[in-house]
């Protein structure tokens, strides 16, 4: 791959994720949600994936337990969505209630719902990367079946 | 070696000690919550579908769970001295043998829950997990053929039948309207609908019973280890059956067909049972032919009908579990002393080495045989008393049926310990003590019933709804019951003293049984049904177009046959475009120009990006529409796509890719497949049109949504959709998202996540 591509897709990197992590905190008062951030920040990581091939990508960034954080995902949506029945509320009730107070940092508003999206972007992104790999190891792996060293 | 120990230890022992635990504690609680008189517990679980989680601690719910930890605590401390040995038998690392005692444990809980349920959906949701926990354990060396093929038998036929349970509770539901146990006896009144859900309820405990004809998975299930079969095999998975029997019995008594439907099934079982043990070879095949015709004493009972025969039947399940599970584990501790011996003709001369072994199992035996100073012959004096009330009939089966009771068990017994001399090892004491603790449960029995008695007076009379009595004792008199327990002693030493009289009889009705029996038509069916499945399968796999065209055109048919029923007034509008529309206009055009381009690219590659392109337009065409967030969502998902199909690509050998891209359509498929995606497209731009010219209603939903956006905190109304008012549905979706990737992922890495 050219070095072009390469340097451009390093360059690219971090504000794309940058525009995933905004996407996903900002989803509630803009357009986005958790599942479209997840889908750009694999996007990024995918171009560094096309760009530096699969072997120098996964030693590049710490993106080995991605796959596993799809199923930690899961469960972290799972108990959210559950966590009000404890107190009685119906399921996904997201707190603060109609009316309630919401807790600002910033410009930035913490609902309970934020929560929920986060657990969905962190589902997305480790599944698709987890599918990315797989794909990209499959290639690696018939590269090795047809030239027997 | 103090390494392996511990590791021995951490894997085995630990388990093993809250597996046994579990069991003591269970016992306790059970002893004293019945001690204070029972008790009833109402959770609720999903009120608007009328389900309720309720328990209830009667006689009957308390006599099987005091009998599944009962009996459970015995056979986990058995199966703590037996699994080492039978997984390094095996050459399989101790990391396995955790997940025995927690299969042990869950088969344990649902059988408490079962027993105490006293609503059909929760009893249904128990039966079914005792059916996938003896599945599992069943199939516990999985590495065996036949494990695996007698677990999916059991799982078959138990849960296959379940699904009967389930349609006559929701035949119950639909004509009386409630699952609740109780209510549902206070409202069912004799009729086609109860006798039609009782007998679906009759189908699947008799099923779970091994009751004939659907008796053949018990004995292919021997495959199990041993403390599995002495577990499920005696006490619990085949008591669940007529622990149904008695649960729902006013359900199926209001019918005289049921109940002697019940009597013909219960006395097949005696029949089949009884004289086909008398002819096999194998311990455990032995016994598990015994188990199932002693569950057809029970059935039989139910079958004769009323209070007596109710408290009877109790008694008997708790008589027969105790020492048929003693028997199963003096199958396995004899099996470990000789050195893998499983055949009786491999066997005998044990008693003097094994004394004790031999003295408790001679104690279960004569229990199930019904010889005196045992629980069992009390069971039988109630089970003659039952049978007598009913008529000459009945009684002579009953005797008959003690009498070949009789006649295999004694072969049973002299065959292991009697003859001459023979060396064995040492029995484990943590494998005696078990047995000798049940041996020692049926001889006090014998002596002192009244416990067990009251208990399964209770249990009748949660059964019948109606005071129920079993009192027992000895009488040195000439009364009816002594006569025929006389008798049937009589025909049992007779069969025992001229074996040659019946052997090549039972041998060849046992050979009729295994060639003609319903094992066949299982195997069969079974087969044809594999048959069936590969053809739809090869019929839908083997061409991508014909399956796409089996979607298309009975969807685009139905499509059409709604659009013929809705009246056409005010639709297919046809309205001015102004010039704010303009860019929404263009990227439809970009799309339909895309749509059609798709048809002519003959290269994979070409066809990617081309239906790249469509989905850009149609992502433009969203944003154009007003729908930002869909818009975003698409531009990403479409150029995820689309790089993840020129991955795709990439791994197929190029040569492929040009001998796959040069292929000629030929015969009808040049016209049909055009056909196909012209009707249909024409059938969803019709009824798109049709739906888009229909006014918007006054109040929709979406209108809710946006006014509700400011309660849930929220600026943007489809983040609130997704996330908060259809929170649900998204929890669904991104399940599917995380098993996909797993499905995925496992197919291309076999079965590794990296």
């Amino acid at each position: 791959m050219s070095v072009l591509v390469q340097s451009v897709a390093r360059i690219l990197l971090a504000p794309i994720l940058m525009v995933a992590f905004a996407v996903l905190v900002k989803g509630y008062a803009d357009v986005g949600d958790g599942f479209a951030a997840g889908a750009i920040a694999s996007l990024a990581i995918l171009l560094q994936y096309v760009a530096f091939g699969p072997e120098r990508t996964e030693r590049m960034l710490p993106i080995r337990l991605l796959p596993a954080a799809a199923f930690a995902g899961l469960l972290l949506a799972l108990g959210i969505a559950v966590a009000p029945l404890a107190g009685g509320d119906p399921l996904l009730t997201h707190p603060p209630g109609a009316g309630g107070e919401v807790v600002q940092l910033g410009s930035l508003e913490l609902i309970g719902a934020v929560g929920f999206d986060v657990a969905i972007f962190v589902l997305v992104l480790g599944a698709t990367l987890g599918i990315i790999h797989a794909i990209a190891r499959q290639a690696e792996d018939e590269d090795e079946d047809e030239d027997p060293r | 070696m103090s390494e392996r120990l511990r590791g021995r230890a951490a894997a085995h022992d630990l388990p093993a000690g809250a597996a046994i635990l579990a069991a003591a504690a269970g016992f306790a609680a059970v002893l004293w919550g019945w001690s204070q008189g029972g008790g009833v517990l109402e959770l609720p679980w999903a009120p608007t579908l009328d389900l309720n989680l309720r328990f209830e601690l009667d006689g009957l719910g308390a006599l099987y769970t005091l009998l599944a930890t009962g009996v459970g605590l015995a056979v986990f401390v058995y199966a703590g001295r037996y699994l080492p040995g039978h997984l390094a038998h095996q050459r399989r690392p101790p990391s396995h043998a955790p997940r025995f005692y927690g299969l042990l444990v869950l088969f344990m809980v649902s059988m408490a829950g079962l027993a105490t349920a006293q609503d059909l959906v929760l009893l249904f949701v128990f039966w079914d997990l005792t059916a996938v926990a003896s599945y599992f354990l069943i199939a516990y060396d999985r590495h065996e053929v036949a494990s695996r093929w007698a677990a999916l038998m059991a799982l078959l036929v138990t849960g296959v039948s379940a699904v009967l349970l389930l349609i006559g509770t929701l035949v119950l539901y639909a004509e009386y309207g409630t699952f609740s146990v109780p209510e549902l006896f206070q409202r069912a009144q004799a009729g086609g609908m109860l006798t039609l859900a009782g007998g679906l309820i009759a189908v699947a405990a008799l099923a779970k019973s091994a009751q004939v004809p659907l008796h053949f998975w018990l004995p292919r299930a021997m495959t199990a280890p041993t403390p599995v079969s002495a577990y499920l095999h005696s006490a619990a998975m085949v008591a669940a059956g007529v622990l149904l029997l008695g649960r729902l019995y006013p359900l199926i008594e209001p019918s005289e067909a049921l109940l002697d439907g019940l009597l013909v099934v219960g006395a097949a079982s005696i029949a089949v049972g009884g004289v086909t043990a008398l002819t096999r070879d194998d311990m455990k095949q032995l016994l598990a032919y015994s188990t199932f015709s002693q569950y057809g004493y029970v059935v039989f009972l139910y079958g004769l009908g009323g209070a007596k025969a109710a408290a009877a039947a109790a008694f008997y399940v708790v008589a027969h579990a105790l020492a048929k599970s003693a028997l199963f584990l003096t199958a396995g501790a004899v099996t470990e002393a000789t050195g893998g011996a499983k055949k009786l003709s491999e066997l005998g001369g044990l008693a003097r080495e094994l004394p004790l072994l031999a003295a408790a199992s001679a104690a279960a035996a004569a229990t199930i045989a019904a010889l005196p100073l045992t629980v069992g012959f009390f069971a039988d004096e109630l089970f003659f008393a039952a049978a007598l009330e009913r008529g000459p009939g009945a009684a002579a089966i009953a005797v008959a049926a003690a009498g070949l009771t009789l006649a295999y068990l004694g072969r049973f017994w002299a065959a292991i310990f009697l003859g001459a001399r023979r060396k064995a090892g040492r029995v484990p004491i943590a494998m005696l003590a078990p047995v000798a603790a049940l041996a020692a449960c049926v001889v006090v029995g014998g002596v002192w019933a009244e416990p067990l008695s009251s208990l399964a007076a209770a249990a009748g009379e949660s059964t019948v709804r109606a005071p129920a009595s079993a009192s027992v004792a000895y009488h040195l008199d000439a009364r009816a019951e002594n006569v025929m327990a006389a008798a049937a002693w009589a025909i049992g030493l007779a069969l025992l003293a001229l074996p040659g009289s019946w052997r090549a009889l039972a041998r060849s009705a046992a050979e009729l049984g295994s060639r003609a029996g319903p094992e066949r038509l299982y195997g069969g069916g079974l087969r044809r049904l594999n048959e069936l499945s590969d053809r739809v399968h090869d019929l839908e796999v083997r061409d991508l177009r014909t399956r796409v065209a089996a979607l298309l055109v009975p969807a685009g048919a139905l499509a059409l046959l709604g659009l013929l029923a809705t009246p056409t007034a005010g639709s297919y509008r046809v309205e001015g475009v102004e010039l704010g529309d303009m860019g929404l206009v263009l990227m439809l055009v970009l799309a339909c120009v895309a749509a059609a381009a798709a048809t002519l690219p003959r290269r994979h590659l070409s066809l990617a990006l081309v239906l790249a392109t469509l989905g850009f337009a149609l992502a433009g065409v969203y944003a154009f529409f007003g729908a930002p967030d869909v818009a975003l969502v698409a531009v990403v998902v479409e150029t995820l796509l689309a790089l993840l199909v020129l991955g795709v690509l990439a791994l197929v050998p190029a040569q492929v890719l040009r001998r796959e891209a040069n292929i000629q359509v030929r015969g009808s498929r040049r016209w049909r497949d055009p056909l196909v995606a012209l009707l249909s497209g024409a059938f969803a731009s019709v009824l798109a049109w049709s739906a888009l010219s229909r006014p918007a209603p006054e109040r929709s939903v979406a209108a809710a949504h946006v006014e509700l956006a400011s309660d849930a905190h929220a600026k943007d109304v489809v983040t609130a959709i997704l996330a908060d008012f259809r929170g649900l549905d998204t929890l669904g979706e991104v399940t599917v998202v995380a098993v996909g990737m797993a499905g995925v992922v496992a197919l291309l890495r076999r079965g590794r996540l990296w």
